[in-house]
């Protein structure tokens, strides 16, 4: 007792500034809104802090829990994986291209096989004639050209890549529309040719390359790729090296585009040749 | 004694009355405001009991803080600055002590011990002011350039009353 009050005598001083300074603290902490926020955010972001040193130990002691949680889900989920892919067959989407009113039908498929290092290059995706896939259509891997079907059985369908040196397409210089025509010539699958680019256009390093629309296979506006570099070719045209936008070597979901009114427009240009 | 009380009183109304009306008005481009009303504090008796001194401090910031629609702050400054105040004195205490009764004046000290004074005192009042107005770190030198350029203001403020201050 005699200590404590000697204590309280030494330092009277000090614990009356605590006093009256909290008392001041008070004030400010209640009186400002600003300050009074800052307080309250700080005091929050303390006790968040120590709740979120609690959750985290308290996830990781439960962590058994989850694991057989999710193993179940897994079950389940695989379970629900069988009985949608033993129906297999996803109905077209239909989508109408309302500018160029041309109406484009959609449909998703695998790739099961794949080839990159040979000449010919083709792949096979996981639809057929069952499904609604025809010859010539194209073949899309997340919006990017991959090929087109060149052969369908009922199940199946073998589609020709684009690094194919047979492959031809129509692709155009998305900034200016010039157009030329797309190939493969036989070395890198990464790389692809657009030739028929006279020279008096202006060809940028990193220009994207899309489709013309005018094969009646690729809808107008696919992206091909970027140009990577070019050069100038004996007689008036670029020889333009395009980085392909699609990966071939991993290519594993594509995109089916058939078109509807492919037939009319070719009966009606055959009229002319 | 009671003369004294009386003396102090009335400075610390004209002093109280100075700030509020003429030096919370001087604000140059959010740099600078002078805060004389730490003058009081400065100039109370040297052998003041120190709860003394601490209620006077909380009186005075209070006051302020109610002029100033600022809660809290000035409170908190002043509070500091007089619960600091007896270590500072007895720290620049000049060679022969401090005489009993008197206040820490040029009069009494000179002119460079009372500036020095000031200026030490002016200075843990601003930064405690300015630091706990805008309550944070980030900013620290330009909060720290305003409470340079306001101290710089407030001791010439202060030195240039305490030389018309006549004695009462």
């Amino acid at each position: 007792m005699r200590s404590l009050l000697n204590f309280l005598v030494r330092y009277n001083n000090l614990i009356i500034f605590l006093i009256l300074e909290g008392i001041a603290f008070y004030f400010l902490a209640t009186g400002n809104t600003y300050q009074n926020t800052r307080v309250l955010n700080s005091v929050r972001n303390v006790v968040q802090g120590v709740e979120g040193r609690i959750n985290i130990t308290r996830t990781y002691l439960s962590l058994r829990d989850i694991n057989a949680t999710l193993a179940a889900e897994n079950v389940s989920l695989r379970n629900r994986i069988e009985q949608l892919s033993n129906k297999g067959n996803l109905p077209f989407s239909t989508i109408t291209d309302s500018v160029y009113k041309q109406q484009y039908i959609h449909t998703s498929a695998e790739v099961i096989n794949n080839s990159v290092n040979k000449q010919n290059n083709f792949f096979t995706v996981n639809k057929g004639t069952r499904q609604g896939l025809k010859v010539d259509m194209a073949v899309s891997s997340q919006n990017n050209v991959a090929g087109m079907i060149v052969r369908c059985s009922e199940n199946y369908s073998v589609a020709m890549s684009v690094i194919n040196i047979d492959f031809r397409l129509s692709a155009r210089i998305k900034m200016n529309g010039y157009f030329g025509s797309l190939t493969w010539d036989g070395k890198d699958p990464r790389y692809a040719v657009l030739g028929e680019i006279p020279q008096h256009v202006s060809v940028n390093i990193g220009d994207t390359i899309e489709t013309t629309g005018y094969s009646a296979i690729f809808p107008e506006g696919v992206l091909v790729g970027t140009v990577s570099d070019f050069e100038k070719m004996g007689g008036d045209f670029y020889k333009i090296k395009v980085l392909l936008a699609t990966e071939f070597r991993k290519l594993q979901y594509v995109d089916i585009i058939g078109n509807l009114k492919k037939t009319e427009e070719l009966q009606l240009e055959k009229l002319f040749r | 004694m009671i003369n004294q009380i009386l003396k102090f009183s009335l400075f610390f109304i004209l002093l109280i009355l100075l700030q509020v009306l003429l030096f919370n008005n001087i604000q140059f481009s959010g740099y600078v405001n002078p805060y004389v009303y730490l003058m009081f504090i400065l100039l109370l008796p040297v052998e003041i009991p120190s709860w003394l001194l601490l209620l006077l401090s909380f009186l005075t910031g209070f006051t302020i803080d109610l002029f100033c629609e600022s809660p809290g702050m000035h409170t908190s400054a002043t509070v500091f600055a007089g619960f600091v105040r007896p270590y500072i004195l007895r720290i620049i205490a000049p060679r022969d002590g401090f005489e009993s009764g008197q206040v820490p004046s040029i009069e009494n000290y000179g002119f460079r011990w009372f500036l020095t004074y000031a200026l030490i005192m002016v200075l843990i009042h601003h930064t405690t002011l300015f630091y706990l107005e805008v309550f944070r770190f980030s900013n620290f030198f330009r909060t720290m350039l305003r409470v340079l350029l306001s101290s710089l203001f407030s001791v010439t403020f202060i030195v240039f009353l305490e030389y018309y201050r006549k004695p009462k």
